[in-house]
């Protein structure tokens, strides 16, 4: 266990060491930076040059990359070139934000989806079936942005109520925080709760196929606990890998919700940063969200070498 | 001819030749989804190839006075906020939206695919090398990813082709790279180099035939899902420029109108729907054939 962790987790470092690589090249390889945004058509070339030496824009690639790596691994993602803050400060609310968002996607796609799946999976074949799997695919081929736009025009419609404009913090009002979090929830949620529901039904389908199963029906098992002991068993396992991938596709997903629905979330903060090429925001946002997806990854790795012994033995 | 009619054969009475109709039966009894999704996608195809057919309206055609129109027996779709049909937008919005997802998507398999052949053939540093490259790509979420790319290069169609390209490369690269090394072992490789044929031959010849309906089947699946994160930078005004009529572009001008014009993001959002919907069940039962193999 101890040396596979250390692997894996090499692993992962040299992988973010990389994708921040890519990104910190990525972003200064096209034309146009912050300077020549700022000046816009005013002031001339001594005062632009002045302003990237100030940046540290005026040095080669790879020693502003050096340099910004070394300040990364103190802690210090920088300051913002925009709004003068803290780096590290904006993600942090950022992060809060958007981390409130995707585990409360998770929490409603897990309580709607696991049940429905499991439902699918024993009626399998059956109208009850059907009808889940016809939801199911309905759910996955819906652009998730415009469910939402589609949430907030029946919303407004039917009771002539829509969410408050500005972003409220869960520590200030729980109430209102939530009354602004349940529609950018529901949208993001429609499409986790059918990938869970698919993914679940899979699971129940195959296990009830399987010969132990069927060995236990002929022998007479109540069915209350064949389903208990050797269903949701052996479908619990998958469940958690499946959780970590959503958490991943819900991180993808905020992006374009939180620019819908205007949260101060992560996904705002890096398309802002994209914009005004704000290039510490953009670079510390993205290493977050890449090193929050390994994060994640690892974590299932983990859970999932606990839970399941056979995962140990090869 | 005429006399051999009556020789009774022992095929003659239970070999029938395959009709359209029974085909069509029985695939609407054993998969009504396959079904479903071949219809819908044809008659996207049609509206696709043929926007003429289906309106006579303009997509361009600006009339401020009927500026947004609900929906009417004269716009079926109603008109968004400079008086264009928003019907002829989404039906001539197809051909583009396809073309620019299907396109982008066949240069990710192309490179993709290729990519990984040659990683799973090669093995040793060239493997090591595009795995970890690969590994960084993926570490970021697709969509992500397509936003960074549309947003630093800056929105243009161009940029949109690349940045959709970019994205899916490494899922391809997975699939050929492990097709390809459970293909490379086997006995018909072997028994092919053992008479002497060139290693680029039998890559491109034996392996890659093999290892072709893994990415084609990849191609149908993805496909739903880049047109979704098509859509979705186009709506954050990443994609396509307005006044092209993608559907992206389409459902970003109607954001501002959402409550008061509704019909400008609910058309072109359903005709997103119904495509990926489409591609869905389509790639669902290719996917049920391979694994059955």
């Amino acid at each position: 266990m101890g040396k596979y962790l250390v692997k894996r987790l090499a692993a992962s470092l040299l992988t973010a060491f990389l994708a921040s690589m890519l990104v910190f090249l990525l972003v200064r390889l096209v034309p146009g930076d912050v300077v020549a945004q700022m000046m816009g058509q005013a002031g001339g070339e001594t005062a632009a040059n002045a302003l990237r030496e100030f940046f540290g824009l005026d040095q080669p690639i790879y020693m502003q990359y050096l340099a910004w790596l070394m300040k990364v691994l103190q802690g210090d993602l920088g300051v913002s070139w925009t709004r003068g803050m803290p780096v590290t400060t904006m993600i942090g609310q950022a992060f809060l934000v958007t981390l409130e968002i995707g585990l409360l996607t998770l929490l409603v796609a897990t309580i709607i989806g696991v049940p429905l799946g499991i439902l699918a999976g024993i009626y399998e074949g059956r109208p009850l079936d059907t009808a889940i799997q016809s939801f199911n695919i309905l759910g996955l081929a819906a652009p998730v942005f415009w469910v939402g736009l589609m949430l907030l025009v029946a919303v407004s419609s039917l009771f002539s109520w829509s969410p408050p404009l500005r972003y409220v913090p869960p520590t200030r009002s729980l109430g209102d925080n939530l009354a602004i979090l349940a529609l950018p929830i529901l949208s993001l949620g429609l499409l986790q709760v059918a990938a869970y529901s698919q993914f679940v039904r899979q699971n129940v389908v195959s296990a009830l196929h399987q010969e132990y199963v069927r060995t236990a029906i002929a022998k007479g098992v109540p069915v209350r606990i064949i389903f208990f002991k050797h269903i949701l068993r052996n479908v619990l396992i998958p469940i958690i890998t499946f959780m970590g991938l959503i958490l991943i596709q819900i991180l993808g997903g905020v992006v374009i919700i939180e620019s819908l629905f205007a949260l101060p979330g992560l996904g705002r903060l890096l398309l802002t940063a994209i914009e005004t090429r704000d290039y510490p925001v953009l670079q510390g946002a993205l290493l977050i969200v890449v090193v929050a997806a390994m994060v994640v990854n690892l974590l299932v790795d983990l859970a999932y070498r606990l839970i399941d012994p056979r995962v140990r033995v090869s | 001819m005429a006399q051999y009619q009556n020789v009774a054969t022992p095929e003659n009475g239970s070999r029938k030749e395959p009709h359209l109709q029974p085909l069509l039966l029985r695939m609407a009894r054993r998969e009504p989804g396959l079904l479903l999704g071949l219809v819908l996608l044809v008659f996207i195809f049609l509206v696709a190839l043929f926007p003429g057919l289906f309106t006579q309206a303009s997509p361009y055609a600006v009339d401020v006075n009927a500026a947004m129109m609900p929906p009417s027996a004269g716009h079926w779709f109603g008109t968004d906020d400079t008086g264009r049909d928003l019907f002829a937008r989404v039906v001539y919005g197809t051909r583009i939206t396809l073309a620019i997802c299907g396109g982008s998507l066949l240069i990710s398999a192309f490179f993709g695919g290729l990519l990984g052949l040659v990683s799973g053939f090669l093995g040793g540093w060239v493997d090591q090398a595009l795995g970890r490259l690969v590994d960084v790509l993926l570490s970021f979420p697709p969509i992500i990813l397509g936003v960074i790319i549309t947003g630093v290069l800056g929105p243009a169609t161009v940029n949109l082709i690349l940045a959709l390209s970019i994205v899916y490369v490494p899922v391809f690269f997975r699939i050929a790279r492990a097709g390809t090394l459970s293909e490379k072992d086997k006995t018909y490789v072997e028994a092919a180099r053992s008479i002497g044929i060139s290693e680029p031959t039998i890559l491109r010849r034996h392996v890659t035939r093999n290892v072709m309906p893994l990415i084609l089947t990849q191609y149908m699946i993805l496909f739903p899902l880049i047109l979704q994160i098509q859509a979705a930078l186009g709506f954050l005004g990443l994609g396509v420029q307005p006044p092209t009529p993608d559907w992206g572009a389409i459902l970003e001008q109607g954001k501002d109108y959402i409550l008061y014009a509704p019909w400008m993001s609910l058309f072109p959002g359903l005709a997103v729907l119904l495509a990926a919907l489409s591609l869905m069940l389509v790639g669902r039962a290719l996917q049920r054939r391979i694994d059955q193999r």
